[in-house]
């Protein structure tokens, strides 16, 4: 908890939140002024719009701390202010709202646009407006409740009065430095995760995606064979993947700590391997619970290896499929995590070669780290992505 | 006489609610503070289907976090139907040993705030052994399926078969057009969550719930079921809602586990639904998937429809709608306003492990109206004439009125060729026709698309009690009190939430008092302020709660004349009520003289006077209590881009009949909001899951809603033929803006996408989803083109 | 939801902020506007410890003109490009590309520094700032490193950071009056997260013919050198259309996506953004 001051509404305003408290959660449940909503912490809607120095701030998306020393102004200060006088006045003969969740906003960003802009048409109005989500209305009478305002000002003659934002840097933040925020208390750390069992999270969907690599490395297949039968030689290559000893059943027992961009996640589970050795494949089969998140996490690496040059060197074809449930998996974009697990593959690979090569020996008993984009693994994405664009336009 | 501005029945009155929500002061769930109040946050589960092995609190947390076990003695949710076959779920509070959906409740945190809540939920381990998922209806119907419920013989909750007329009609059909049409899986996305905030009012010894509900009435009995309470113990308040659309019918098992921490602890409680748990956790609605054929003769006149219709339900039946409901009305409304001798519809409600499903605005006529619609304009392209006019040869007539239909609905009043004709006329056809043929749209396909319904609203005892639902409405009251200095208050047991009933309440009650607005208060959405009500769903509050505010004010006039005629020294059948007085020839009293009368000096009063005074509790039903028919037309136009599958909406035209228009201003608010959130079922709002029962959309960045930028410019026009049946021949009109959208744009781009002979049939109508339509129309004619 | 707790400090410098970078040991995330990050911390998948916000460090806010390019703090706003207040080295084109980023309510926050660290791949910036070649100005301990956004830039979400290293500028070579900037994204809704994006570079006076495909899975593609696809458009007597539809047709055979569909939703943006310079 700190202390943090800032203006709001005129008055100073002096309050202990703590560094992850939003500026919304600070102007609703400390301060009372209940007229900014939440309507998805998600930066999306614009129901928390309010003033932030002057101009409109998404306040869910914005701590409190770091608008430490701003003016900030919400709907419940703009009783006397004679535009948005105005714009209640068209709101309500415009029918511009039904439920009034969303309107607080509405009336920021349109207060914004009247005054910023000056004759902006509908069209500009909607384009304006389109950070601020309406689930009644149908936005008809909200664009034109402001087109009104914005023709009545120009037959009167007002010009648009609010200046250019001062300053280039965000809005709220930055003004001078702060002294160091602190957390509430030290979080009691979740009791160890009980690593859930391969077996008890079910069977992979046939629609789970899946990733495919293969590669050529400079060694027989009985050693290649050997190393994947090894499984505490072979959990390191995975990036970020680490062995944390073994059930009484005999399964494994591994951590692997995933990182992209800033969404972090530290799996705690279990493998077990299947081997066929007439025909040189197998399966690893993972699953794991996130910490932090509850999601939970199965992947099988199939391999396949294959004799090349009368047995001096090894094809590789490896498999990797995987499901995510929970927080993690609940996202649209799916295809960003294929990718990133097609990255991981490929330095795994990369690593797996490298643990075999006596001169890279170190490489394999390496501390293990989370996924790190830097070095081989670049170098393995580029030639990845790159080589047909090349091809196909270099001259 | 003065002319004075109506402010009655019929009168643009801008709302007496928006001043206080522009100010910031409306009071919504999330806005209630008391002391001591703590917050609560849920552990979900993260699988779809599995087994509870253990869940696993840190010790410290004792008496902040609450599973099932706790819970002993809560009963299950249980929505049940009368219809036969029916199979009911049993939803705990919070997971007893089954999770049958991914988000679904295990265990509840409680803390000082919702940031310290979730904290404390991470700290919980709950460990799941994964059943196998059943993520859509096709697979949760396969004979070896897992089932979602271990007592069940099947995943069906309900199956429903009807037959009306002779088949045998269909054996000379020129036209036999098969389709399979289906609607995504949707959110219904109110901008404000659900919300509730619970406490133990010791003085009166009542469990207070202020919770963002449609139904406050309805949640005090659910509740009541659920805690072991009794009703009287119960205090169930809906304060400002932002936003319900159906959603906010149902009791959620989030409601009733808030309830019991008050009721057991003692002490204020609080959970405010977010995005992210509305998006992936909360009731989904529309998903129908529909094999249907149609049969018509050459011309394109209906001969029949057959169809086969299963509704993804998901894991549990909601409280109190049911999860029969929708394929109830869909088995009932399928055939639309259109006229044909026969009609054959099986529908299967199934189980699934998805969050449950609850009839969203418009209920299952969105769906149905996709459906149907979509057949009228194959049957027209394959008859080669314009979609418009075969519709017209196949509408009920006006002079058909009132009309029963072929599954018995009975059609009110309207015109509804009439209806398309205007919207011909509106959208200039012969104009955008001759446009779809010349280049000049920046190579962007011209489309134009119809879709005509009607809209049963209003419904009441003789419908709902067919389905046995834990609901069944019968007549609607209201409460009309004259305040002792001649003000009225209305107390109504439906909620508005939006729809502007502060304002359209007062102007019914005008219309019989003349009292002015301005002078009228309406109290809603508290049990205890006001009479019973099933609450507000299903387009019925404009006819029924209006109409039980007509007959008190009526009753109210009355008694007012009473009064009034003795202060006037005239009798009760000399004088009238207008503009807030009791009038006779030679002169007037206001309501405030008469309340004075009435409350002040009663020594002044007649002895004739009727002692009940000047409150009123009338009830209301219409004379026909079958539902109110209101209809439209839908008229869209768009340009499809081939090259991004995106859609433009160029113009669109609603031509609706909503009977007597009580404020226009508002109901075209109620169509026009209706008409942006049916776009959004047509091109962008989907839920979906993958096949583990993963939902893939957590956020407003992954489920779209539309923003101004994607909501047109719709133009109405109105026609007003009043239903026979209501008071002042009000219409229910509050969910067909939703319903004929997806229909119309539907239909518009199958029109631009005719000459690439491509066809769009599920919603959303997302670029991926057009441009597949376009790959396979291609690589089909490329197929047909090498034979 | 709300965020998990953090530490959260302010520092007045770069050096300060290394040094905060540093004690956090991985740990800490550099913050500038939030208007990323700020979802990530409400929906719990971002957890970091400490949050270092570096809008207090003067010079993450100042605009550098030196002979041949124009160098921009990290921490300016996208609203700051859109409203013209600091000088536009594409002659007007990062105007053009700030107005369409996210809401104007974003843009008063969400700075272009931030935005291309998150590195989401169908940011405007990221495809943008890649065609135009920008280079990045990193702050390290010892002092400063200089790196192309391309090779910074490596996948989703990843870029080539170290833990104690954030990015401080942006510079933007000066485009002679003559460059010509195309740039074409298509979003389902406006606002939000593009489905295809491309941008097209022309300036003859510096030998820059670039393209470059944004809103893939993983980083943009840059094609170095479109000189083959520009024939046929400007003074050529080929028609624009027949170069356009080749352009289009070699980006969709690209297999960007490994789907017919989208990699034609590539091939018709790359296309589009083509035609804004050769039209």
């Amino acid at each position: 908890m700190n202390g943090l001051r800032l203006t709001v509404n005129g008055l100073p305003v002096a309050e202990h939140v703590e560094p992850r408290t939003s500026l919304a959660d600070l102007l609703r449940e400390n301060l009372n002024l209940t007229g900014t909503h939440l309507g998805c912490e998600q930066g999306v809607c614009g129901a928390c719009t309010v003033f932030v120095d002057g101009v409109p701030v998404r306040s869910c998306i914005s701590t409190a701390v770091s608008c430490s020393g701003a003016d900030v102004r919400t709907i419940e200060s703009f009783d006397a202010d004679p535009l948005m006088g105005e714009l209640r006045e068209a709101f309500n003969k415009h029918h511009a709202l039904q439920c009034g969740f969303c309107t607080p906003g509405m009336l920021v960003m349109a207060r914004d646009i009247v005054e910023r802009l000056g004759d902006a048409d509908e069209e500009r109005i909607r384009l304006e407006l389109a950070g601020n989500l309406c689930r009644c209305t149908g936005y008809a009478g909200i664009v034109k409740a402001i087109r009104s305002v914005v023709l009545a000002r120009q037959a009167a003659g007002t010009a648009p009065s609010l200046g250019a934002p001062q300053g280039l840097g965000p809005a709220g933040s930055g003004h001078g430095q702060v002294t160091e925020a602190k957390p509430r208390q030290a979080m009691t750390p979740p009791i160890p995760a009980s690593s859930p069992k391969s077996a008890k999270l079910g069977k992979l969907a046939a629609t789970a995606p899946s990733v495919k690599q293969s590669f050529v490395i400079e060694f027989p297949p009985e050693t290649v064979w050997s190393r994947f039968g090894d499984v505490p030689a072979m959990v390191p290559c995975i990036p970020g993947a680490s062995l944390v000893g073994r059930t009484d059943d005999g399964n494994f027992q591994v951590s692997m700590r995933v990182k992209m961009g800033p969404i972090g996640a530290q799996f705690a589970g279990t493998a077990n391997q299947q081997r066929n050795d007439d025909m040189l494949t197998g399966v690893i089969h993972g699953s794991g619970r996130d910490e932090r998140s509850g999601s939970l996490a199965r992947g099988e690496l199939s391999y396949a290896l294959h004799e090349m040059n009368g047995g001096a060197a090894t094809r590789v074809d490896l498999e990797v499929t995987y499901s995510l449930s929970g927080a993690l998996g609940q996202f649209a974009r799916g295809g960003i995590v294929t990718h990133f697990i097609a990255a991981i593959t490929a330095q795994f690979a990369d690593n797996l070669k490298r643990s075999l090569s006596p001169e890279e020996a170190p490489n394999a008993t390496q501390q293990p780290r989370e996924l790190r984009l830097a070095g081989s693994m670049a170098t393995a994405l580029k030639s990845w992505l790159g080589a047909t664009i090349r091809k196909l336009f270099s001259r | 006489m003065n002319e004075r501005a109506n402010v009655g029945i019929g009168a643009r009155l801008p709302r007496k609610e928006d001043d206080r929500l522009m100010r910031g002061r409306g009071l919504f769930v999330g806005d209630i503070s008391m002391p001591g109040l703590q917050d609560v946050a849920f552990l979900r589960s993260p699988l779809a289907h599995g087994r509870i092995v253990s869940v696993d609190v840190p010790e410290d947390c004792a008496g902040r976090v609450f599973t099932s076990a706790d819970m002993a003695g809560v009963k299950p949710i249980r929505a049940v139907s009368g219809l036969p076959g029916f199979k009911p779920s049993s939803q705990p509070p919070l997971a007893t040993g089954t999770v049958r959906f991914a988000g679904e409740l295990v265990a509840m945190c409680v803390d000082e705030n919702r940031a310290q809540a979730e904290d404390l939920v991470s700290r919980v381990n709950v460990d799941i052994e994964a059943l196998p998922v059943l993520a859509d209806t096709g697979t949760a119907q396969a004979v070896d399926a897992v089932r979602v419920h271990e007592d069940w013989a099947d995943n069906i909750y309900l199956e429903t078969k009807i037959e009306k007329g002779d088949r045998a009609v269909l054996d000379n059909a020129a036209i036999k057009v098969e389709r399979e049409i289906r609607l995504s899986r949707q959110c219904m996305a109110p901008l404000e969550g659900k919300g509730t905030v619970a406490w133990w009012d010791s003085r009166l010894d009542q469990l207070v719930v202020y919770t963002s509900t449609q139904l406050p009435h309805m949640m005090r009995t659910g509740l009541a079921e659920c805690l072991g309470l009794e009703e009287r113990q119960i205090h169930v308040v809906a304060p400002d809602v932002g936003g319900a659309f159906g959603f906010k019918c149902i009791l959620q098992p989030e409601e009733v586990c808030i309830a019991w921490l008050a009721m057991t602890r003692r002490r204020p409680f609080r959970w405010l639904e977010d995005r992210r748990e509305h998006l992936v956790a909360a009731a989904n609605t529309r998903e129908h998937h529909y094999r249907i054929t149609g049969y018509a003769d050459a011309e394109g006149r209906l001969l029949g429809i057959e169809a086969d219709v299963a509704v993804d339900v998901g894991a549990y039946s909601v409280w109190p709608f049911s999860a029969c409901l929708e394929s109830a009305q869909i088995a009932s409304i399928l055939p639309g306003p259109y006229v044909m001798p026969y009609y054959a519809c099986r529908t299967v409600s199934v189980a699934t492990n998805k969050p449950p499903f609850t009839p969203y605005r418009g209920v299952a006529r969105t769906g149905v109206c996709f459906a149907i619609e979509l057949i009228v304009d194959a049957i027209a392209r394959e008859a080669g004439r314009e979609p418009s006019q075969v519709r017209l040869d196949n509408l009920v007539r006006p002079e058909q009125m009132p009309f029963t239909n072929i599954t018995g609905k009975l059609f009110d009043s309207g015109d509804y060729p009439e209806s398309v004709r205007k919207a011909v006329e509106a959208i200039d056809l012969p104009a955008l026709r001759a446009r779809q043929g010349s280049a000049g749209d920046d190579g962007r396909l011209l489309g134009i698309g119809f879709a005509t319904y009607c809209e049963q609203a209003a419904h009441g005892t003789t419908v709902y009690s067919g389905w046995g639902i834990p609901m069944v409405p019968g007549f609607e009251q209201a409460t009309a009190r004259v305040t002792p200095d001649g003000g009225l208050e209305l107390r109504i047991g439906v909620h508005s939430h939006g729809q502007g009933m502060e304002t359209s309440m007062a102007q019914v009650a005008n219309e019989i008092l003349g009292i002015d607005p301005a002078q009228i208060n309406l109290v809603h959405g508290d049990t205890a302020l006001t009479p019973y009500s099933t609450g507000t769903w299903g387009s019925r509050s404009m006819v029924m709660a209006g109409g039980a505010v007509s007959r008190a004010c009526e009753i109210i006039a009355e008694r007012a004349k009473v009064i009034g005629a003795h202060l006037l020294q005239s009798s009760p059948d000399q004088v009238t009520v207008s503009d807030g007085k009791v009038m006779a020839a030679g002169g007037s009293v206001t309501f405030a003289e008469i309340a004075n009368a009435w409350y002040k000096r009663p020594e002044t009063l007649p002895a004739d006077v009727a002692p009940e005074g000047l409150e009123v509790t009338a009830g209301y039903k219409p004379k026909v209590d079958s539902g109110t028919f209101s209809y439209a037309t839908h008229a869209a136009v768009v340009a499809v881009d081939p090259e991004f599958g995106a859609v433009d909406i160029l113009d669109y035209v609603v031509v609706e009949d909503g009977g007597t228009l009580v404020n226009p201003l508002i109901v075209d608010g109620q169509i026009l909001g209706g008409v942006a959130q049916g776009i959004g079922t047509a091109l962008y709002e989907e839920s979906p899951y993958n096949a583990d029962g993963q939902p893939l959309a957590s956020t407003f960045m992954d489920y779209i809603i539309p923003g101004p930028c994607e909501v047109p410019d719709i133009r109405i026009v109105h026609m007003e033929t009043p239903s026979p049946f209501t008071a002042h021949g009000v219409k229910g009109i509050g969910e067909g803006g939703a319903i004929a959208p997806p229909a119309a744009i539907a239909n518009a781009i199958n029109d631009a996408l005719r000459p690439l002979g491509a066809e769009v049939a599920t919603t959303p109508v997302t670029p991926h989803r057009l441009l597949s339509a376009i790959a396979e129309a291609r690589a089909k004619a490329a197929g047909a083109v090498a034979q | 939801m709300k965020p998990v707790d953090f530490r959260y400090s302010r520092p007045g410098t770069i050096p300060e902020a290394i040094e905060l970078l540093n004690e956090g040991a991985g740990g800490a995330k550099i913050m500038a506007g939030g208007q990323s990050l700020g979802p990530m911390l409400n929906l719990r998948l971002a957890q970091p410890e400490q949050i270092v916000d570096i809008t207090a460090i003067p010079a993450l806010t100042m605009v550098t003109e030196e002979r041949d390019a124009v160098v921009f703090g990290a921490c300016i706003t996208h609203a700051a490009f859109e409203d013209g207040r600091v000088p536009d080295p594409a002659n007007g084109f990062l105007r053009r590309v700030a107005g369409g980023i996210a809401y104007r309510a974003v843009r008063n926050r969400g700075t272009i520094g931030g935005s291309l660290v998150h590195a989401d791949p169908a940011a405007d910036w990221i495809t943008t700032l890649t065609a135009l070649d920008a280079e990045l100005i990193v702050a390290t301990a010892q002092g400063e490193r200089r790196v192309a956004l391309e090779a910074f830039m490596m996948m989703a979400f990843g870029v080539h950071l170290d833990d104690g290293e954030f990015l401080a500028g942006i510079r933007i070579r000066k485009f002679s009056p003559a460059a010509r900037f195309g740039y074409y994204k298509f979003c389902r809704k406006r606002g939000e997260f593009a489905e295809a994006m491309a941008a097209v570079v022309i300036d003859p006076a510096l030998n820059i013919y670039r393209g470059v495909i944004g809103a893939t899975q993983s980083r943009p593609l840059v094609l170095d050198d479109i000189r083959d696809l520009l024939r046929g458009g400007g003074e050529s007597s080929a028609p624009n259309g027949a170069a356009l539809a080749r352009a289009r047709d070699r980006v969709a055979d690209l297999g960007i996506d490994d789907d017919p569909i989208t990699d034609a939703m590539h091939g018709n943006a790359f296309a589009r953004a083509l035609e804004q310079v050769i039209a």
